[in-house]
């Protein structure tokens, strides 16, 4: 059976200022693409930080009903015609042959792996009949303890289920962001998409960064801050490689040029791959907040970006996400806003161009830029999980 | 290592015992050459051990020397990273200003104008947060966009703004001004960025030539790269846009409404002049058929005058004397002028009414003017005038024979009349292919005509008041006549004149 009998999938886009209209007009044209008689099981939503989400949930019901609705807010929104801001994307999805069920967890902030449970049993229980294919979620981005909710998620749906996913973002303004689950507007909180059925997801997750520096051991480290490296103040270290002055600047700025072009990156066990994590900010004893977990003990290197390295990865992320694949349905990307800080405009839409032509032009692709992504990352034992990540693009296929 | 080295030091040892405890010489000359062998292979691995120890010693070097380039090659990127940041960001500020330079071009209110700064402009400017409001006055405001920000933020802004007498110097010195929190020792700027929620902002007035117009305040959440001079210097720009547009909108509006009142008028003026159009058209129409039916009754009983005058005179009814016979001659001659006064009249009133046509065909020229000539040949000789005429190979004209000669006639005897005696009277005509029409042109070497007196020359009843015209009497609707035939042929004519030389008569005739 092909593809288009089974999975139907339809976008819609809309720039409109108004958020409630925005939300109509995106949700219109997504249903307009839809074929005649199927029902969407989902609408999969990415929407401008800038739009009041609550009116924009109102504009997206208003056309479809009672279809469920997950999404989040973010810091661009991606469309098959490249990057996008202030706007608003719809993924219809339709399938006789796919299930699917959400679940949120809330306060994620007070007690993450909680929360991870708790989306997780909520989307488990109303699809506990049908096998899984994986869970797509869509987190707070701006509160720490991301890892947690990934664990929590874990505990529940299993290790070898798959799960993938964005953190939501806010523009850059780093304010608040926003989590959709039908019509309820959170924040705080994790959205968890359970999909089940005779689908298929396929990911794959790159970042293109290479180290620079010589390895740094991690003396101390807590959570998502990492103290020590090599026995010093980490802030110190960090000095060393950037000079005082440059460090003075950056504990003023807030995710500047700088923070994404030179992320940290934990080395894994297996040769050549590093888990990213952006300073986020320095605090006054000499730690450096980071975007994701530090574990301590392991080997840190100070890592370095290129437009060429990023592309390059964009393209290997959407191999990896296709090759398990026989026929595509649609491609969601959870791209870094790091990344595309780092691209440009014009390297931004070269990116998504590039995507496209490795999962075929034809191919729906909705996406948006996020403040950090979730996915199973390299090949070992430990790494080989769902992980948090920063500064890498997530392409994650559905399809057959 | 260490393994081997344990090897050797248990192998010298075991020599040692052995040539303590065993006397044979062979045994001991064994153990002297294992001894020597271990001590050689000793010297041999600590020779290796130090090589490998300065060659650890040169990589560790190596090592470093690249961390310390990775440093630099560090440092040089982040300065090229920092000036490609602000590169980007005043490349989006310009490219934003251009696009919304273009859709202020196209709003008309100022509520439409300061509507036009959306969320996707303010985030290329580099800011995250924007209040752009309208003030009536320099105590009053009202926002027209409020992004990134509560109701509840705005409201409280607005409040703390003019409460506190910031909105007044905002708009009596509209210049951009940075504040940041870090540096600024203003309590209330300090408080204004509080309420805002952000550690830098920029805010300014927006201030047309007609006076202060609005409030414009920019705020950053991050602190981001610090660059006062340009935020300054980019707000100074938009609020300019702004202010040129709400001009540019009121000069339009103004255009406009002109616009709409001038058509208004014109279309008032258009139907008054229509309707006295209307009037005019009848009342002529009513004083032609007055003319002509007066003149009907006039020539009846002027034709019984003129034909007993005549009767009288001719000694019928008894021979008269010579008084008698030259009251009678006056008689005959004013009823012939009152008679000649009567038919202009008629034609006139019938060509105005319409009820004479003219009978348009194609005139030899040759014939036409011969039969002109004829008829002014008396008078022209009476005068001694020298006449020709230049006909440029024109064999025909399209029109009314009759009345054209009627027309020709009339130019040519004022021509006379007012020519010197051996004067001279030309009659030229001209083919203009261009315009698709002859032109005749009729000159004489007469007294002329003063240029005051021109304009009146073709209306009724008009003489000018010169010498000849005291000496000869005229009715004063030739020309009116003349006239009239050449506008019912859609030709047109007028006159050159100038005093003491002569005049030119010039009339314009349609050649289809």
């Amino acid at each position: 059976m092909a593809i288009s009998e089974t999975i139907t999938t339809a976008i819609g886009w809309s720039a409109q200022s108004d958020a409630t209209r925005a939300g109509k007009e995106a949700a219109g044209l997504a249903l307009k693409h839809l074929p005649l008689r199927r029902l969407p099981i989902v609408a999969i939503v990415f929407g401008s930080s800038w739009l009041d989400p609550r009116a924009l949930l109102e504009g997206i019901h208003t056309v479809l009903g009672n279809v469920p609705v997950v999404g989040q807010s973010t810091a661009g929104e991606i469309r098959p015609e490249g990057p996008t801001t202030h706007s608003c994307v719809v993924l219809l999805v339709a399938s006789e042959a796919l299930g699917c069920s959400i679940g949120v967890g809330e306060r994620i902030d007070q007690n993450p792996r909680e929360a991870g449970q708790q989306a997780a049993y909520a989307a488990m229980r109303a699809l506990h009949k049908t096998p899984r294919i994986g869970c797509l979620m869509f987190m707070d981005g701006l509160v720490p303890g991301s890892a947690d909710v990934v664990r929590g998620i874990q505990e529940v749906v299993g290790t070898s289920s798959l799960i993938v996913g964005g953190m939501a973002a806010d523009d850059l303004r780093f304010l608040k962001t926003y989590q959709y689950a039908n019509r309820q507007v959170l924040s705080h909180a994790v959205v968890g998409l359970l999909l089940g059925g005779a689908g298929k997801l396929g990911v794959g997750i790159e970042h293109g960064f290479a180290p620079i520096s010589k390895p740094r051991h991690v003396t101390r480290a807590k959570a998502n801050v990492l103290m020590e490296l090599d026995d010093q103040p980490a802030a110190l270290v960090y000095e060393e490689y950037f000079g005082v002055d440059t460090v003075n600047r950056m504990r003023e700025e807030t995710f500047s040029r700088q923070h994404i072009a030179y992320p940290l990156g934990i080395q894994c066990e297996a040769a050549n791959q590093w888990l990213l994590r952006n300073v986020v900010s320095f605090k006054p004893d000499g730690s450096l907040a980071c975007s994701g977990e530090i574990i301590e003990g392991s080997w840190l290197q100070l890592m370095i970006g290129s437009r060429d390295l990023a592309l390059e990865a964009a393209c290997k992320a959407a191999q990896q996400a296709i090759q398990s694949l026989d026929e595509i349905a649609c491609v969601i990307v959870f791209d870094s806003v790091a990344r595309r800080k780092l691209l440009g405009e014009t390297h931004a839409a070269s990116e998504v161009a590039q995507i496209r032509q490795i999962i075929g032009t034809a191919t729906p692709l909705v996406g948006c830029y996020t403040y950090g992504e979730q996915g199973p990352f390299g090949v070992t034992s430990i790494y080989g999980r769902s992980v948090v990540q920063t500064g890498s693009v997530l392409v994650v296929a559905l399809g057959m | 290592m260490s393994m081997t080295l344990l090897a050797i030091w248990i192998t010298a040892l075991l020599t040692t015992i052995l040539l303590t405890l065993w006397i044979d010489w062979k045994t001991r000359l064994l153990g002297l050459f294992v001894l020597f062998g271990s001590l050689t292979y000793l010297a041999a691995k600590a020779e290796h051990y130090r090589r490998q120890l300065t060659s650890l010693h040169r990589l560790q070097n190596a090592y470093d020397q690249l961390d310390r380039q990775a440093k630099l090659i560090i440092r040089t990127d982040i300065e090229l990273h920092r000036t490609q940041e602000e590169l980007d960001r005043r490349l989006s500020s310009l490219l934003s200003l251009h696009q919304l330079g273009r859709q202020l071009r196209v709003s008309l209110r100022p509520e439409e104008i300061f509507s036009k700064l959306d969320a996707a402009t303010v985030t290329n400017f580099g800011f995250s947060k924007s209040l752009l409001g309208l003030c009536p006055s320099l105590n009053d405001l009202e926002w027209c966009t409020c992004l990134g920000v509560t109701p509840e933020t705005s409201a409280n802004i607005r409040t703390y703004l003019i409460e506190k007498h910031l909105l007044k110097n905002i708009l009596t010195n509209p210049a951009p001004t940075f504040l940041d929190i870090s540096s600024t020792t203003h309590p209330l700027q300090r408080q204004l960025l509080e309420l805002l929620g952000v550690p830098t902002a920029v805010i300014a007035g927006v201030v047309p030539h007609a006076g202060p117009l609005g409030c414009l305040l920019l705020g950053r959440t991050h602190r981001g790269l610090i660059q006062p001079r340009a935020d300054e210097e980019l707000v100074a720009i938009l609020t300019n846009q702004l202010a040129i547009a709400v001009e540019n909108s009121a000069l339009y509006e103004e255009t406009w409404l002109s616009q709409r009142k001038l058509e208004h008028k014109v279309q008032e003026r258009t139907h008054e002049l229509a309707a006295a159009n209307t009037a005019l058209v009848r009342l002529n129409k009513a004083k032609s058929d007055f003319v002509s039916a007066v003149s009907h009754e006039l020539r009846t009983p002027l034709a019984a005058i003129k034909g007993y005058a005549s009767l009288l005179n001719s000694g019928q009814y008894g021979a008269l004397a010579k008084p008698q016979q030259e009251r009678l001659a006056k008689i005959e001659k004013h009823a012939d002028l009152l008679t000649k006064l009567i038919n202009n009249l008629l034609d006139i009133a019938r060509i105005e009414s319409g009820r004479i046509t003219m009978q348009r065909q194609w005139i030899p020229v040759e014939e036409f003017l011969t039969t002109i000539h004829e008829v002014i040949q008396p008078q022209l000789e009476a005068k001694h005038l020298h006449y020709d005429t230049d006909i440029d190979g024109i064999t025909q004209i399209l029109g009314d024979s009759q009345q054209l000669q009627r027309v020709f006639v009339n130019l040519l005897s004022n021509a006379i009349k007012y020519t010197p005696e051996r004067g001279h009277i030309r009659m030229r005509w001209q083919r203009d292919l261009e315009q698709k029409c002859l032109r005749a042109a009729i000159t004489d070497t007469g007294c002329g005509i003063p240029p005051e007196d021109l304009p009146k020359l073709f209306q009724e009843f008009y003489r000018a008041n010169d010498p000849v015209n005291q000496q000869i009497r005229g009715t004063g609707l030739g020309l009116v006549l003349a006239k009239r035939i050449i506008e019912a042929h859609n030709g047109q004519i007028g006159v050159e004149s100038h005093p003491g030389k002569g005049s030119t008569f010039l009339v314009t005739l349609p050649m289809e």
